[in-house]
């Protein structure tokens, strides 16, 4: 496998991890929550759109109802589960979020079963590139990539552009102060959750449409997320993206540049590169406070 | 009847107040039945329960170490399992005579679990000085990579660890003093590693309760007001760190010297999710909370073992709705009794 192939599967890789890390790095810096529960929304959000493609709805129809059925649910299990505890603490707050994540890991399992479900969306074309030796894409990665950096605009006009996303900007720094300036905390609170847990789910379509859904394949996205989320500074939506890239071509790339055997180890390259961004520059990317004393 | 009962479990409490005189005991009698001509037999239908009853004691040792580290002084390791792993690994690496893949050097047992448990405080020394100056969560996720990375590992240098398959053929010394007999070698396993987490149980319970625990206790509830009373926090932490890490190792030692075989599997995340849901269920920060914590969970999951003979559901979907039901009562924990059974609310300051 050439280095420039591995590099287009970098950026498929990278493009689903990074929406995925904006909805989880959002949740960080509204309520600093490290929500373990985060995985279950790909896995919701795969589901939906194994049951949308099933019964026949073109792409766009999977893909939005992905996000927004995933956004109710996710909704909902912070409205019964999360805002409760909210006052605890981060870490009673994380405890929980592992609850709930057991929960409906595990309900998933209940009502499916084990069994891969593959998302019915057509054969991809595939385009290669003889120049460049033989390097393809095919259109289903294309999808993915494409429907990322719709959704890094989208994110980014809504952040920079709307009242509402300068006021979710505001709470992230400063609750108390964005409300005397007349924000309505609690209505942007549950945009922010709705936007978080509506892009989990698209992440999820998009990694179903590329592999399968099964009940655990969430949790198994949730350290990768999670890495790049810290890697480019908890909290910052746009370190999130940088990280989730860095991370997808770091796992990719290092299939081909280790020796065989250890090149299984790709994301554990991931985890290693990400302590050491903890403890050279704990911040992150974007740089941030992480130390106590 | 009810009044027959708590007597009962009020002479039980005898084992609680001097763990260290009833361990040694049942440690001696361990001994006593191995090297008696005795054979005892277990009865047809217990194997089971005699099989969580070694994961318990296992895992006891796990929950008391990281209940030191999470419970006492407020350290978020939630990448207990990688000690767990590294030592169980360590043992396997060093004693196994024959294994399927991977590294066997044959050694003798006392060798296998001394570097079981020096490995996984070497590890302990190394991850604990980089990681314990960060903030609770993000040490959190330091140690949650740390965990990823050694499984990681272990699938994947499958010429040093075995991959996949594990380890097998590890030296079971117990096994071998019985003269092979399975149900006498269990049977003593059970009985001497009983002995081992009372003495355990022992030495923290004198830890903690002496003034070493009140500055855990201190740096759990205030770091800077620690620091400013001239504790130095961070060399607490390291101590604290490496004793719960050591432990960590001492059971994966004995772990992988019991069963004769270890695999990946047995070292995933829901380890370390197991050993936080017990000690929320028994009470954060106190020793006998852990043990009942997990006591009740791994009972459960006996319970439901049994339960799955009766109810007309698939294996998968009994598996499941046992751990909604675990998720569930976590969950619901947290909220309403975050102090858990035994645990102080007071003292952890969550009352205000």
């Amino acid at each position: 496998m050439s280095l420039i192939q591995q590099g287009i599967f970098g950026l498929v890789t990278g493009s689903y991890i990074a929406i995925a890390a904006i909805g989880f790095t959002l949740i960080y810096g509204l309520v600093n929550m490290l929500n373990i529960a985060y995985g279950e929304y790909l896995t919701i959000g795969a589901y939906v759109g194994f049951l949308a493609a099933d019964s026949g709805l073109p792409l766009v129809a999977v893909l939005g109802l992905g996000f927004v059925a995933t956004a109710a649910i996710g909704w909902t299990l912070t409205k019964l589960f999360f805002r409760p505890v909210v006052e605890k603490g981060p870490i009673p707050l994380l405890i929980t979020s592992v609850g709930v994540g057991i929960v409906v890991r595990n309900g998933v399992r209940l009502f499916s079963g084990n069994e891969l479900r593959y998302l019915d969306v057509g054969q991809p074309a595939v385009y290669r590139f003889s120049a460049l030796g033989g390097v393809f894409v095919n259109t289903k990665q294309l999808l993915v990539v494409g429907t990322a950096l719709s959704a890094f605009v989208a994110v980014h006009l809504l952040l920079t552009r709307t009242n509402v996303g300068i006021a979710m900007r505001a709470m992230k720094d400063n609750e108390s102060l964005a409300r005397i300036n007349g924000a309505r905390v609690m209505r942007i609170r549950n945009l922010v959750w709705l936007l978080a847990c509506g892009l989990g789910g698209l992440g999820g379509v998009l990694l179903g449409i590329q592999t399968s859904a099964s009940p655990t394949m969430g949790f198994q996205q949730l350290l990768v997320i999670l890495a790049a989320a810290t890697l480019g500074g908890a909290g910052s939506a746009y370190g999130a993206v940088v990280g989730a890239y860095i991370l997808g071509i770091v796992i990719e790339m290092s299939v081909v540049l280790l020796p065989a055997e250890i090149s299984q180890l790709g994301t554990t390259v991931a985890f290693l590169v990400l302590i050491a961004v903890l403890l050279v520059r704990p911040g992150g990317i974007t740089g941030q406070e992480v130390t106590k004393v | 009847m009810s009044d027959r009962l708590f007597e009962t479990l009020g002479r039980l409490r005898v084992v609680f107040d001097h763990p260290g005189l009833v361990g040694a005991g049942v440690f001696v009698f361990g001994l006593v039945l191995l090297l008696s001509p005795l054979q005892p037999e277990i009865p047809g239908g217990t194997q089971a329960i005699l099989q969580v009853a070694l994961l318990f004691l296992v895992y006891g040792l796990l929950v008391t170490g990281v209940n030191l580290q999470y419970g006492f002084t407020g350290l978020v390791n939630f990448g207990h399992v990688a000690f767990f792993a590294v030592g169980a690994y360590a043992a396997g690496m060093l004693t196994a005579s024959d294994p399927f893949a991977g590294i066997g050097l044959g050694l003798h047992w006392t060798v296998g679990l001394l570097g079981a448990i020096l490995a996984a405080a070497l590890l302990g020394a190394l991850v604990g000085a980089s990681t314990l100056r960060l903030r609770d969560d993000f040490l959190a996720i330091a140690t949650i990579a740390t965990a990823e990375i050694v499984h990681d590992v272990l699938i994947g240098f499958e010429s040093v660890t075995g991959g996949n398959v594990g380890l097998l053929d590890i030296s079971q010394p117990v096994y071998d003093l019985a003269n092979g007999d399975a149900d006498t070698g269990l049977i003593v396993t059970l009985v001497l590693y009983l002995g081992v987490l009372l003495a355990v149980f022992a030495l923290l319970t004198r830890l903690t309760s002496a003034a070493y625990g009140d500055v855990l206790r201190a740096i759990r509830s205030d770091e800077l007001a620690t620091q400013a009373l001239g504790k130095s926090v961070f060399s607490y932490k390291m101590q604290v760190f490496v004793y719960g890490t050591a432990l960590a190792g001492l059971a994966g030692g004995l772990w992988a010297l019991a069963l004769g075989a270890i695999s990946p599997g047995m070292f995933t995340i829901d380890v370390t999710i197991t050993l936080y849901i017990a000690m929320y269920i028994g009470g954060i920060g106190t020793h006998r909370g852990a043990l009942l914590g997990l006591f009740l969970i791994v009972g459960l999951r006996l319970f439901t073992r049994f339960l799955n003979g009766v109810v007309p559901l698939t294996q998968t979907q009994f598996a499941s709705g046992r751990l909604v039901l675990i998720g569930l009562i976590l969950i619901f924990i947290i909220r309403f009794r975050p102090q858990g059974l035994l645990g102080d609310a007071k003292e952890l300051g969550l009352d205000s």
